[in-house]
């Protein structure tokens, strides 16, 4: 985490409130400059925390300081419009009735400053989003990525000392939405508030964001840089997004691990105690019949399911210890491999990295 | 056989059918065929139609505007509100649509009249509402508004919310949000909602006669007046109700047009 003393500057928040089924207690802080990424599951949470930051929705208890001011501290609380916030969501929800222009001056306008002022505010944002030349289009005249870039230029034109953008980019078909991703990144740099960036896709959050929160259930389950999140992940959802295979387990000093379903794995690197394994889906070979040699795991599994992804495939295998193999097209052919056949599953012990739970 | 039977269900379901047709379409056919289409402009122009049309046209136009300025907020409240009592006040709401109009002017009575729950208040200063224009204001207004509240509250409630969340952050009070958003988006529903109330004002006559009589440039406006004409000249009425019929036709085809799916 980051140091306090800057941290009171940036976002200093703790959620509780509940919604619905969920009860969510999520403590997020930041740094000025920072952009969080929010990832987790659907339903578990991270819209309702925006909702809460942005003061849409109440507090049940928790606290809520933003660049040294108290939006929220459980008892009073500011209404959005008295916050410096800016919020931008999936849909762009720009106002269909308004020109580029005066999406983005609706800001500044309903914050009192002068018509001109604001429209040169304006002009200047849709500039620094690349569409200064698309002032007096109307939404529905725009393109889906131009849209997301208004409504980044809208949510910046208020100068909010928080920025929340929730899945900004999950409307977008994947061409747009890469291109819109660096311009994204692009005008984030610039920006010295708070980001906070909910989103479902990893590459989002590694591309876009300095630290990583994941969100499951209502709760906090893993916090870090992309950098730690990768290479130790927390939780099985975690394990997933970054595509690792992920056992909770008791190591010991031999280097032995054993799964919580009573497989065993062999690793060079022990740790003792209650252990997060993982093996990487790459280290995992598969064949026919038992391998000789220098591997010291090997497990006869059943294959459940076989997807392809670009020149390789990623192998779901269910028995002793359950792995996601990615292996190339060739050895699909070559191996033979179809749903519901056994295999030969082959992993180095040195690629089994383990680490405390 | 089969044929037979197919035969005798056309039957069964296109005579009740043709017969409900009948039912609307011929008196609206017999009002045009006795017509006499050469008289219409001379009878509209005889010294008793020229007031009740001017007042007519001002007490609807007067309704319009309260419906404009009351029944919009009225309509965002209902619309945004997620509460238990909303659902009751939407249902009080509807009651003045099924309510014969001669009970609203029995209770605009019991309501504005000398003894009347907020009229005796009002005596002592030397006002009377009964039997004044302004009685007819408050009649159509009675029986227009429910039209007006629930067709802008519908468009309303048509909004994405996260519309207003997305305002409000950017600094915009509710008021703000209404008037530069929200009363902007609703245009249709509140144009077609005026047209509506605008056209069930103009034909109001049960609760005006009985809250505010029949009086001739005062409280007589035109439906009140066919009602007198058919006793004394009839034709005079058949072109009132003419008039009456296009002007119907036509707000009805400006919002089929336009606004109506």
């Amino acid at each position: 985490m980051s140091a306090p003393s800057r941290v009171g500057d940036g976002l200093d928040a703790r959620i509780r409130l509940s919604r619905g089924e969920i009860e969510v207690d999520v403590t997020l802080t930041a740094e000025p400059g920072q952009v969080i990424g929010v990832l987790g599951p659907n339903g578990g949470g991270k819209t309702t925390t925006v909702l809460a930051l942005a003061g849409v929705l109440p507090l049940a208890e928790g606290h809520v300081r933003v660049g040294g001011q108290v939006w929220d501290d459980g008892r009073r609380r500011l209404a959005p419009e008295q916050r410096a916030v800016g919020l931008m969501l999936a849909d762009s929800l720009l106002f269909p009735h308004l020109r580029a222009l005066d999406n983005v001056a609706f800001g500044p306008r309903s914050r009192g400053v002068g018509r001109h002022e604001a429209r040169d505010r304006a002009r200047t944002e849709l500039e620094r989003v690349g569409l200064s030349d698309r002032t007096a289009a109307r939404p529905r005249e725009l393109s889906s990525g131009q849209q997301a870039r208004v409504a980044l230029a809208r949510a910046l034109a208020t100068d909010p000392a928080l920025l929340l953008l929730d899945e900004p980019l999950a409307a977008l078909d994947p061409d747009t939405r890469a291109r819109t991703r660096s311009d994204l990144a692009a005008r984030l740099t610039a920006y010295d508030g708070v980001t906070v960036l909910v989103t479902h896709d990893p590459l989002d959050a590694l591309t876009l964001a300095d630290h990583l929160v994941f969100v499951e259930d209502g709760r906090v389950t893993q916090f870090g840089t992309p950098a730690e999140v990768l290479s130790e992940p927390r939780s099985a959802y975690v394990g997933t997004v970054v595509g690792l295979n992920l056992y909770a387990a008791q190591g010991d000093s031999h280097g032995h691990v054993h799964t919580a379903d009573g497989g065993l794995i062999v690793t060079t690197s022990p740790t003792e105690g209650a252990v997060w394994a993982t093996v990487p889906p790459s280290a995992v070979s598969l064949h026919r019949h038992h391998p000789e040699g220098s591997p010291r795991n090997t497990w006869r599994l059943r294959i459940a399911s076989v997807t392809m992804q670009g020149q390789s495939a990623r192998i779901g295998l269910v028995g002793e210890v359950p792995l996601t193999a990615e292996v190339t097209l060739e050895s699909v052919t070559a191996l033979g491999l179809q749903v519901g056949q056994d295999v030969w599953a082959a992993v180095k012990a040195t690629e089994v990295r383990t680490y405390p739970r | 056989m089969r044929y037979a039977v197919r035969w005798r269900s056309r039957v069964a379901l296109g005579v009740p059918a043709a017969l409900a047709l009948l039912l609307l379409v011929v008196p609206l056919v017999a009002l045009l065929l006795r017509a006499d289409w050469a008289r219409i402009p001379a009878d509209l122009a005889t010294p008793t139609v020229l007031p009740a049309l001017r007042l007519s046209l001002t007490t609807t136009s007067v309704t319009a505007v309260l419906c404009l300025l009351l029944g919009t907020p009225l309509a965002w409240f209902l619309a945004r509100s997620e509460h238990r009592a909303t659902s009751w006040v939407r249902a009080l709401l509807t009651v003045p649509l099924v309510l014969p109009p001669v009970v609203g002017g029995v209770a605009l009575l019991m309501t504005w009249g000398r003894n009347g729950l907020i009229g005796q208040y009002l005596t002592p200063f030397g006002i009377q509402i009964p039997f004044t224009t302004v009685a007819v204001v408050l009649a159509e207004t009675f029986v227009a508004m429910p039209y007006y509240v629930l067709a802008v509250e519908g468009a309303m409630r048509g909004l994405d919310p996260r519309l207003e969340s997305v305002a409000r952050t950017l600094g915009a009070s509710d008021l703000r949000y209404l008037r530069t958003v929200g009363i902007p988006l609703v245009l249709p529903g509140i144009a077609s909602g005026l047209a509506l109330a605008w056209a069930r004002a103009l034909g109001e006559f049960g609760a005006t006669i009985t809250f505010a009589g029949n009086f001739q440039g005062r409280t007589q406006t035109l439906p009140l007046l066919v009602y007198v004409e058919l006793e004394r000249d009839p034709q005079v009425a058949i072109s009132i109700s003419i008039m009456l019929l296009a002007v119907s036709v036509l707000v009805l085809g400006v919002l089929r047009g336009r606004w109506l799916r």
